[in-house]
C-alpha cells in the first residue's frame, strides 16, 4: 500500500510546487513589508511616550531601523529572515518568534476545534439538506446556514457570553483557563488542551475545555455554515447524474447511494472547502480572539497593526501565509491521491 | 417502502450525529465555577500596549501600576498629592539640593540591602537609557551631562541629589515619586546587563525591585501575575496574588465583573460602566487624573493662528450638552488647565455657549462663510465621540470639520510632526498640583520648527508664548509654595486672556468598576496605586 501511496505522490511533481511556495511566500514577505512601511504609522512615539525628547526618538528610530531608506530596511530584513531571525517586536520588545511561538499555538488550538466541530456538523446537515430537498428540514438547515454566514461574529460572541456564560452558567468566560489554574501546566505545545493531557491533569483539562468550548463552536458556526451550503449543494448536483439514477435503477438504497457513491465524488470538492474554512478560521479568529480574550495571533496582529509593528505585522502574516499555503498544499495532495484524473492531468 | 425505510434511517443517523456531537461538546463544558480566589486580586483591563515593565523604560498607565507595586521609590504621593517617605526615612532640603536619609530595606529575591549606591545608579540609569522616564527627569533639568555630579551616595544610607536650578525642590520631589525614579537592585540587573543595555533586556520581563510584590508571569497580551514578596521589608502584601488580565473588549469585561471572575474592571465603556450605576454587587470609581481632554488647534497657519477664530470655536461648542451626553464619568467641564479643586485654581471662565456670537466672531476675522478643516483623534471613547460633537457644533456657524480616526502610532505621529489642523489629546498631572497640570499647557521655550521640540505639547501647536513660558520657568523655581499660589492664578488669567492653541475642554477622569467585596482599593491620579493592603471579603 505504501510504495502505491509513493509513487503517486512522486508523480505529483512536489518539487514543483515546493518551488511555488517558496515564490509565494517571497511576494508575501515583500508585498507584507513595503505596505508595512509605507502605511503613515509610528511606532517610535509608542515606545518612547508622547513627551520624549527628539534626540530619545531620534535614538529609538536608529535603533528599530527606521532612520534607513525603504530598500535597505527590506533587504535588511530579508537578509535577518533568510538566517531565521524574524527581529523585534516593538509591541513586545521580544523576538518576534518568541511572541509567535506563544500566540499561533493558542489559535491554532481554537481553530482546529472549530473546524472539527463544523465539519462534523456541517457536512451531515448538508447531506441531510441535499437528501431532503425543499422539504421544511431543507428550509431549516439553509436558514440556519444562512444566520451563520451573515451575523457579524461579534456579535455572536456577545450573545454566546450573554446566554452560556452569564445565563446558564454553561461555560468558563473568556480567557483560556480560570485565574486558578494559570501558569500550573508546563507549556509542551502551547495548547492547553494537548499540555493539560501530557500533565495528566483532567481538571485543568476540564477548565480549559470550558473556556475553549463556546469560542469555537462560534467560530464553527460560521464554517459550519459555509460547509453545509457547499455539501448540499455539490450533494445535489451528483444526484442529477446518469449514475445516480442507474443506480438507484438497480435498487441500490438512498442512503447507499450517498455513502458508496455521490460521497466519493464529492470529497475532492468538500476537501477544498474544509480546507479554505480551516485557512479562514487561522487567519479570521481576531474578533472572536478579541472578544473572547483570547491571545492568539489574531489579537497579537491587531496590537501590533495599532501600535505600527511592522515586524510582528509581517512575522504573523507570514506564518497565516504559510499555514494557507501548506494548507492548499496538503488538500491538493489529498485530492490527487483521492481522484485518479487529476494525477493524470498532471 | 424499503427506500422510504433507508431513507429514513438515513436521516435518523445524520440527526443522531449532529446531535451527539452537539452534546459531546456542551456536556464536557461542566458548569464555571471559578469565582476569583479569597487571596488573588484580579483586575480586569487592556494589556495591549504593555510593552516594558522595566521602569526606567515603561510608562503605559497599566505598566505603571504594575511597577508601582514591584518597587519603591524615595517618597511616594498619595492620592490627595501629600508626599510621604517610602525609602526614605527623612530627607533635609538645601539651596543646593535634597539629602535622604534611607530606611533599613531589602530588595526582594537576591536579599540586598538597599543604599545609597542603588539610588545613584537608578537615577543615571534613568537618563543614561535614555527612553520615555528620561524625559520625566529631563524636565527637571537633569541629563547627560549634569547626572553624575549632581548625584551622589554620601555613605550607605545617605543619599544626595542636587537641585538643577529648574525647579524647587518641593516639584523635584513629586518627580522623585513617579515610576520613573523607582530604585533597581543595581547588584542583580547588573549582572544580567548586556552591551550597555544596563540590564534592560532582561528587567523588561523581571523584576528586581524592593516593593511589595515580585513579577511572577508576564505573557503580553494576556496575562500579567504578581505574587507577594516573600521576604519583603514593609508590612506583608494582603493578597497572595494580583493577576492582571488581558479583556480588551468592554462588554465581555463586564460580564465578568457580573460573574465573578475579575474583581476590578479597568477599561469599560461609558454604556457599562453607566450600567453598574445602580448595582450593588459593584461600586464605580472616577479615578481623578488632574489632566484634560483637550482641543489643540494647530496655529502656524490661516485660519486657526487668528485668535477671534479660536474664539469663535470656543463660543461655538456646548460644553455643557457634550458634557451630559458624552463624557459621563470620563470628564467634568473645565476650560482652564487646573483642575478645579486644586490649590490656585480660579473659577471657569464665562464662556457661554452662542453660536450667533461665533458666527459674528468669524466674521470679524475675515470669514463670514467658515472655511474646512479637519479633526484627527484617536479612536478610542471618548474623543471619537468628543470629535464627532464638535464636527456638528462647528458646521453650525460654517466650518466644515472632517474628523479623521487613526491608530495612537498615526495619531501621536502627526501631532508630534504638526502634522493636524484640528486634534483631540488628552494630559494627566505628572504632580497633584497645579504646575503638574499646567506646565504643559504654558510652556514653550522655542517654538521654532528647527527647534523641534515634538516632546513638548505647547510647540506641536506651533503656539508662540514667550510671557507664559517666562512665568511659568519662574514659578517652577519659587521655594515658598504660599507665593506660588498667587502666581498659579495670574497664570491662568493670562492663558485665558491668550486665546489659547491648546485648550483645555473637560477634566479628565478614569472610570473603574470594583467588585463590593473588595475594600481598600484607591486608584492613583498618577498610575502608582499600591494594591498591598487591599482586601477582599468573603
Amino acid at each position: 500500500m505504501a510504495q502505491p501511496i509513493m509513487k503517486q505522490l512522486a508523480a505529483m511533481r512536489l518539487d514543483k510546487r515546493l518551488v511555488q511556495l517558496v515564490l509565494s511566500l517571497l511576494a508575501l514577505v515583500a508585498i507584507t513589508f513595503v505596505i508595512g512601511r509605507m502605511l503613515p504609522t509610528d511606532p517610535v512615539g509608542s515606545i518612547v511616550g508622547e513627551l520624549a525628547d527628539p534626540r530619545a526618538y531620534a535614538a529609538m528610530r536608529e535603533r528599530l531601523g527606521l532612520d534607513k531608506p525603504v530598500a535597505e530596511q527590506f533587504l535588511l530584513y530579508f537578509w535577518h529572515l533568510l538566517q531565521g531571525d524574524l527581529g523585534v517586536a516593538a509591541l513586545t520588545g521580544n523576538s518576534v518568534s518568541d511572541d509567535l511561538w506563544h500566540a499561533f499555538p493558542a489559535t491554532l488550538e481554537l481553530a482546529t476545534l472549530a473546524i472539527v466541530l463544523s465539519v462534523i456538523v456541517g457536512v451531515p446537515l448538508g447531506l441531510l439538506a441535499a437528501l431532503k430537498r425543499d422539504s421544511w428540514v431543507d428550509q431549516l438547515i439553509r436558514v440556519i446556514s444562512l444566520v451563520g454566514h451573515s451575523v457579524p461574529v461579534f456579535w455572536l460572541g456577545m450573545i454566546g457570553l450573554l446566554v452560556f456564560y452569564a445565563g446558564l452558567q454553561l461555560v468558563g468566560g473568556p480567557g483560556r483557563i480560570d485565574v486558578f489554574y494559570e501558569g500550573l501546566v508546563p507549556p509542551v505545545t502551547g495548547m492547553i488542551l494537548i499540555d493539560s493531557l501530557l500533565a495528566g491533569d483532567m481538571e485543568i483539562f476540564q477548565n480549559a475545555l470550558t473556556h475553549i468550548i463556546l469560542p469555537a463552536s462560534m467560530l464553527a458556526y460560521s464554517a459550519m455554515a459555509y460547509i453545509t451550503r457547499m455539501t448540499r449543494s455539490f450533494t445535489l448536483e451528483q444526484l442529477s447524474q446518469d449514475y445516480v439514477t442507474a443506480a438507484r435503477a438497480k435498487g441500490v438504497s438512498p442512503a447507499g447511494t450517498l455513502y458508496r457513491h455521490v460521497l466519493p465524488n464529492i470529497a475532492v470538492q468538500l476537501i477544498t472547502v474544509i480546507a479554505i474554512s480551516y485557512g479562514g478560521l487561522l487567519e479570521g479568529a481576531v474578533v472572536t480572539e478579541i472578544v473572547f480574550s483570547w491571545p492568539g495571533i489574531g489579537q497579537y496582529m491587531t496590537s501590533a497593526l495599532l501600535i505600527g509593528d511592522i515586524n510582528a505585522v509581517v512575522a504573523a502574516t507570514i506564518v497565516i501565509g504559510i499555514a494557507f499555503m501548506l494548507l492548499n498544499f496538503l488538500s491538493d495532495i489529498a485530492y490527487q491521491l483521492l481522484d485518479p484524473r487529476t494525477r493524470e492531468a498532471n | 417502502m424499503a427506500t422510504r425505510t433507508a431513507k429514513s434511517a438515513f436521516v435518523r443517523n445524520c440527526l443522531a450525529t449532529t446531535v451527539l456531537a452537539t452534546m459531546a461538546a456542551l456536556a464536557a463544558a461542566s458548569p464555571a465555577a471559578a469565582k476569583t480566589p479569597a487571596d488573588t486580586l484580579v483586575y480586569g483591563t487592556s494589556l495591549a500596549q504593555v510593552i516594558s515593565l522595566d521602569p526606567h523604560q515603561g510608562q503605559e498607565s497599566t505598566a505603571l501600576e504594575v511597577m508601582a507595586n514591584l518597587y519603591d521609590r524615595l517618597v511616594s504621593s498619595d492620592a490627595s498629592g501629600k508626599l510621604s517617605p517610602q525609602l526614605a526615612e527623612k530627607w533635609d532640603i538645601d539651596d543646593k539640593g535634597i539629602t535622604f536619609h534611607l530606611k533599613d530595606a531589602t530588595f526582594n529575591g537576591s536579599g540586598n540591602p538597599v543604599t545609597a549606591e542603588d539610588m545613584v545608579w537608578s537615577i543615571r540609569r534613568v537618563i543614561k537609557l535614555s527612553q520615555a522616564p528620561a524625559a520625566k527627569l529631563g524636565s527637571v533639568g537633569y541629563n547627560a551631562g549634569n547626572i553624575d555630579s549632581l548625584t551622589r551616595a554620601i555613605d550607605d544610607k545617605t543619599f544626595w541629589i542636587g537641585l538643577t536650578g529648574k525647579v524647587a525642590a518641593d516639584f523635584l520631589l513629586y518627580r522623585l515619586s513617579e515610576v520613573a525614579a523607582s530604585v533597581i537592585d543595581s547588584k542583580t540587573v547588573m549582572a544580567h546587563a548586556k552591551d550597555s543595555d544596563f540590564g534592560n533586556d532582561w528587567l523588561r520581563t523581571h523584576s528586581a525591585g524592593s516593593g511589595p510584590f515580585d513579577l511572577q508571569r508576564w505573557a503580553p497580551n494576556d496575562i500579567i501575575i504578581l505574587s507577594a514578596a516573600k521576604n519583603y521589608w514593609g508590612p506583608a502584601a494582603r493578597m497572595k496574588r494580583v493577576v492582571m488580565r488581558h479583556v480588551p473588549e468592554s462588554q465581555a469585561e463586564r460580564l465578568m465583573l457580573e460573574q465573578g471572575d475579575i474583581d476590578i474592571a479597568g477599561s469599560l465603556s461609558p454604556a457599562d460602566i453607566a450600567y453598574f450605576a445602580d448595582k450593588k454587587e459593584v461600586k464605580v470609581e472616577k479615578v481623578p487624573t488632574g489632566g484634560f481632554y483637550v482641543m489643540a488647534m494647530n496655529v502656524t497657519a490661516e485660519p486657526l493662528s487668528k485668535p477671534k477664530v479660536r474664539e469663535a470655536i470656543l463660543h461655538a461648542i456646548d460644553f455643557d450638552g457634550i458634557q451630559k451626553s458624552i463624557m459621563g464619568p470620563y470628564g467634568v467641564k473645565r476650560l482652564v488647565p487646573v483642575p478645579a479643586d486644586y490649590e490656585g485654581a480660579i473659577p471657569d471662565p464665562d464662556v457661554k455657549y452662542d453660536p450667533a456670537l461665533a458666527r459674528k466672531l468669524l466674521a470679524e476675522a475675515g470669514y463670514p462663510d467658515g472655511f474646512s478643516t479637519t479633526i484627527k483623534t484617536i479612536a478610542q471613547t471618548p474623543r471619537v465621540e468628543l470629535a464627532t460633537a464638535i464636527q456638528a457644533s462647528l458646521a453650525d456657524i460654517g466650518i466644515q470639520a472632517q474628523v479623521l480616526q487613526g491608530s495612537g502610532a498615526d495619531i501621536v505621529g502627526d501631532h508630534r510632526a504638526r502634522k493636524f489642523d484640528i486634534l483631540i489629546p488628552q494630559t494627566g498631572a505628572y504632580m497633584p498640583n497645579a504646575m503638574g497640570a499646567m506646565e504643559q499647557f504654558t510652556s514653550n521655550p522655542d517654538n521654532s520648527l528647527a527647534a523641534n521640540n515634538a516632546g513638548n505639547f505647547v510647540w506641536r501647536s506651533g503656539w508662540d508664548i514667550p510671557e507664559l513660558t517666562a512665568l511659568t520657568a519662574k514659578i517652577m523655581t519659587e521655594n515658598d509654595a504660599s507665593k506660588r499660589v498667587g502666581m498659579y492664578e495670574q497664570l491662568q488669567h493670562m492663558f485665558v486672556d491668550a486665546v489659547p492653541a491648546v485648550q483645555p475642554m473637560f477634566e479628565r477622569y478614569l472610570p473603574i468598576a470594583i467588585a463590593a467585596d473588595v475594600h481598600g482599593y484607591k486608584g492613583h491620579p498618577q498610575q502608582v496605586t499600591r494594591v498591598d493592603q487591599v482586601t477582599k471579603s468573603e
